[in-house]
């Protein structure tokens, strides 16, 4: 028998595509509910693959809150692979959701989470899959879902404006559900659109950018930002859950059929990051640190494990080690999974001396790599982007893991970071080469299999970050760098891998976009650009022809000068930037004041060695359920 | 103690490979609390097995897994293992029964001899042919070649098929072609149902969408 939904035609379409488990639904915990006995149906749409889409938390995390809630149904839409979208083309078959084959266009809202900006063009590729018009403007007739956004690039929403009704920034514990609500009562209350964004306007974290009007000066840069609706707030303060410990987090988790990039069971520790890296994002949107009791912890954990059957239990936070009772809590979970046979793995531990009995422990030995994330070749940029690490920390880590038998060490670093010269540049080979000769000096001359990764990505600042005001390094200027690091890490055993450049600066473009951009990314996508941040799908000349495309109608006179608006010019202290209507608890001023001690190579103590200032205790109490040291 | 659990695999869940399916049966079994026993060695794994691998988008009527529960564990039993993962498998993974197979001492997929398919050819135009004649013009033939994909080699090679054909009936209908095959199957010899279908359709000439085909294994047999 085949389920509600599935059809020849379906059945047919799945037979011709690659991994068809992708397109079918129908996992262990997957909700099922009849759609006739809900008020508001929604789509949490990933604009990536299902095995992508499947590995981020924050949708179980969301899934299970709105599923909770028996006026609510909460289905999956993921982007369909390039095969895919070409057989659902040619057969007319629109984009559905997986809960239930509905088409998307025929659900009420339809809800995308931004990750990353390379994603982008894959929400317009999947509106378009759904027959849904891209355009806001072009969907007020007609009865097509609410389209709405959240996720870390909603605190920057402007480049998405033409595309999407309205944005929820900050967390979605519970201004996704105030919305969906919000929405079931204004379909029985028969509310005009207009009228329900205004409602929605009101809740905590809801940007409805119609609302607002932006200007912009002869100079391209925004000269104006004007509230054109009273009943929208002045500025979008930031959603937030100020007791982690007491919002809920899913035990029945949906567990895929196909392998996924992480099928684990993932327990959230906490929320938030004290460190103040200054090129950090989540660093700053995340605050403050919230953490859950290492009770809960547990419990969460084994019932995850119990409802799934998982093999490996991970736990999510922004830096595992900073979790304020992390050795009784981690001793603890690898007692318990230990005893079931299950594995545990614990990302981005700071590497003490704990840290390596507890790896020891976990890995035994099968050890993978040891990574650090030193992120900048010398003390002085590190001072610069107050990154917390010394060569000390770095070569007695390796010291340790070299003689417990670690032969693999992975080293990652940023080029194109405010000041950054050669010399630091050079500091990111010295490193690699001291790695090695620390490994000659316990494993003798020879060396044994022992190898270092070195991988560099390319600096993109973001939006609230004390770099916001900062240009970035051209592709011209990104070439050269890695070519000087390429010849200066010809050293035997260590393997050079560095990041797309291309890439790099159309990131850039769109995390520090205005409203204008959106121009750009729908040329983008009229050209062919999907998946742009496969490297086997991106299409750079598309790019560039889309460039080329819009800068007239931008204003620019040419493509060249209008990447170098976006990209390669640094901020007046003044400049009003797009995303100054979204309010993320941390102040414009403490951002200023910390570039400006980034430029003299300050740096600032992390903030549970006292308060830094950065402004967010204004709005909700910092260290909620942590151990004060 | 060891078992055999028989399960259908119809549905969407078709479209979920072997492996994957596997993986299934593997949590499933943890969901339930069943404890399996262990492989030795560096890289333990339950001991379980299907009797034979079904190919992605088949359905399966007659499928079996075996498997070993852990010396020590001793909570469940017979009917009450089947009724606890019945509550929990996912649609279209119907669990049928549960035997104890002490006495196993091979393994099922080295037992299996055999297995019927019923396979469903949908066609543009009525043949003109009855279910003899097309009989005759395909199992008439003297040898019937195949291309067969090699896993390790790239080229593929040229077998005769005949011989592992041990039974065919041909049944065609207006809108399409069902055909009941018995096919050698298991690690002695085997025999794909593609392979099957790919010189059927090339010997009696017809024209069809290979992804409209749909093919369900009714049958799995075994030795004595």
């Amino acid at each position: 028998m085949l389920k509600m939904g599935i059809d020849k035609e379906l059945e047919s379409i799945l037979k011709r595509v690659e991994k068809p488990a992708r397109y079918i639904g129908g996992e262990v915990n997957m909700v099922r509910k009849n759609p006739d006995d809900v008020s508001v149906r929604i789509g949490f749409a990933f604009p990536d693959t299902y095995e992508i889409g499947m590995s981020y938390m924050g949708m179980q995390i969301l899934y299970n809150i709105l599923n909770g809630n028996d006026r609510i149904y909460c289905e999956r839409v993921f982007a369909p692979a390039a095969d895919m979208e070409a057989i659902m083309r040619e057969k007319g078959r629109k984009l559905y959701t997986l809960e239930t084959f509905t088409p998307i266009d025929e659900i009420d809202i339809l809800g995308f989470t931004l990750q990353y900006e390379m994603s982008y063009t894959n929400i317009l590729n999947m509106l378009d899959l759904g027959g849904i018009p891209l355009k806001k403007q072009d969907r007020m007739d007609g009865n097509y879902p609410l389209i709405i956004a959240g996720g870390p690039c909603a605190f920057n929403p402007e480049p998405l404006v033409d595309f999407v009704d309205a944005f929820l920034i900050g967390d979605g514990e519970e201004s996704l559900e105030k919305v969906c609500l919000a929405f079931a009562d204004a379909k029985a209350d028969k509310l005009s659109r207009e009228a329900f964004l205004e409602k929605i306007a009101e809740i905590d974290g809801v940007y409805v950018p119609e609302f607002y009007e932006v200007k912009y000066g002869s100079d391209h840069a925004i000269s104006e930002v004007g509230r054109i609706n009273e009943n929208a707030p002045e500025t979008v303060t930031r959603a937030i859950v100020k007791d982690i410990e007491k919002a809920e987090f899913p035990v029945n988790n949906i567990v895929p059929f196909i392998d996924t990039v992480h099928d684990r069971s993932v327990v959230e520790t906490f929320r938030g990051c004290t460190r103040g890296c200054r090129f950090c994002q989540a660093g700053m949107i995340y605050r403050p640190v919230r953490e859950r009791t290492p009770e809960t912890i547990e419990k969460l954990a084994m019932e995850q494990l119990a409802n799934t059957g998982h093999e490996e239990l991970s736990l999510l936070s922004l830096s595992t080690s900073d979790y304020s009772r992390f050795e009784p809590m981690a001793t603890g979970l690898m007692g318990l999974c230990r005893k079931q046979n299950v594995s545990l793995s614990l990302p981005s531990l700071r590497l003490d001396s704990f840290s390596f009995r507890v790896l020891e422990e976990i890995q035994g030995y099968r050890k993978s790599g040891l990574t650090f994330a030193p992120e900048a070749g010398t003390q002085r940029l590190r001072d610069v982007i107050n990154k917390n690490i010394t060569e000390d920390d770095i070569f007695s880590a390796t010291r340790q893991a070299v003689e417990l038998g670690w032969e693999h060490i992975k080293l990652y670093f940023m080029i194109g970071l405010p000041t950054e010269t050669y010399e630091d540049l050079d500091g990111i080979a010295d490193i690699a080469k001291k790695i090695m000769d620390i490994n000659y000096d316990v494993r003798g001359r020879k060396g044994g299999r022992f190898r270092v990764t070195v991988s560099v990505s390319n600096f993109v600042p973001k939006p609230h970050t004390p770099f916001q005001w900062e240009a970035q390094n051209t592709a011209e200027e990104f070439v050269e760098k890695h070519n000087y690091l390429s010849s200066k890490l010809r050293i035997k055993g260590v393997t050079f891998n560095y990041h797309e450049t291309a890439t790099s600066n159309l990131e850039a473009v769109f995390a520090r976009g205005d409203r204008r951009c959106g121009r750009i990314l729908e040329e983008a996508w009229k050209l062919g650009c999907r998946f742009d941040g496969w490297t086997e799908h991106f299409k750079p000349e598309a790019w560039k022809e889309a460039f080329e495309n819009c800068a007239a109608d931008l204003g620019f006179d040419s493509a060249d000068d209008m990447e170098a608006f976006y990209n390669y010019r640094e901020r007046t202290a003044e400049e009003i930037f797009p995303w100054d209507m979204i309010n993320p608890f941390v102040s414009r001023d403490y951002f200023l004041a910390e570039r400006n001690k980034a430029v003299k190579c300050e740096t600032t103590h992390d903030c549970r060695e006292g308060c830094t200032g950065c402004g967010v205790n204004r709005y909700t109490d910092c260290f909620v359920n942590c151990k004060q040291k | 103690m060891k078992y055999i659990i028989k399960f259908k695999k119809t549905g969407v869940i078709c479209y979920t490979s072997h492996l994957d399916i596997m993986k299934v049966f593997k949590r499933s079994f943890k969901r339930a609390g069943i404890r399996l026993a262990y492989s030795q060695g560096f890289n333990p794994h339950p001991k379980m097995g299907f009797a034979q691998p079904l190919s992605l988008g088949y359905r399966g009527y007659d499928e079996y897994i075996e498997f070993e529960t852990a010396a020590d564990y001793n909570e469940k039993y017979g009917e009450e293992i089947l009724e606890a993962l019945k509550r929990i498998m996912p649609e279209g993974l119907t669990l049928v029964s549960i035997k104890e197979a002490p006495e196993l001492k091979k393994t099922l997929a080295s037992m299996t001899v055999a297995a019927e398919y019923d396979i469903r050819i949908p066609l543009a135009q009525p043949l003109d042919e009855d279910a003899k004649a097309l009989w005759s013009r395909y199992m008439g033939q003297e040898r019937i070649t195949a291309l067969k994909k090699q896993k390790k080699k790239k080229e593929p090679v040229v077998i005769d098929i005949k011989p592992k054909i041990r039974q065919l009936t041909f049944n065609p209908k207006d809108d399409s072609l069902v055909l009941n095959a018995v096919l050698d199957a298991g690690s002695e010899s085997n025999l794909s149902p593609e392979l099957l279908i790919d010189t059927v359709i090339s010997s009696l000439g017809i024209e069809c969408d290979r992804a409209e085909i749909t093919v369900s294994r009714l049958e799995l047999q075994f030795k004595e």
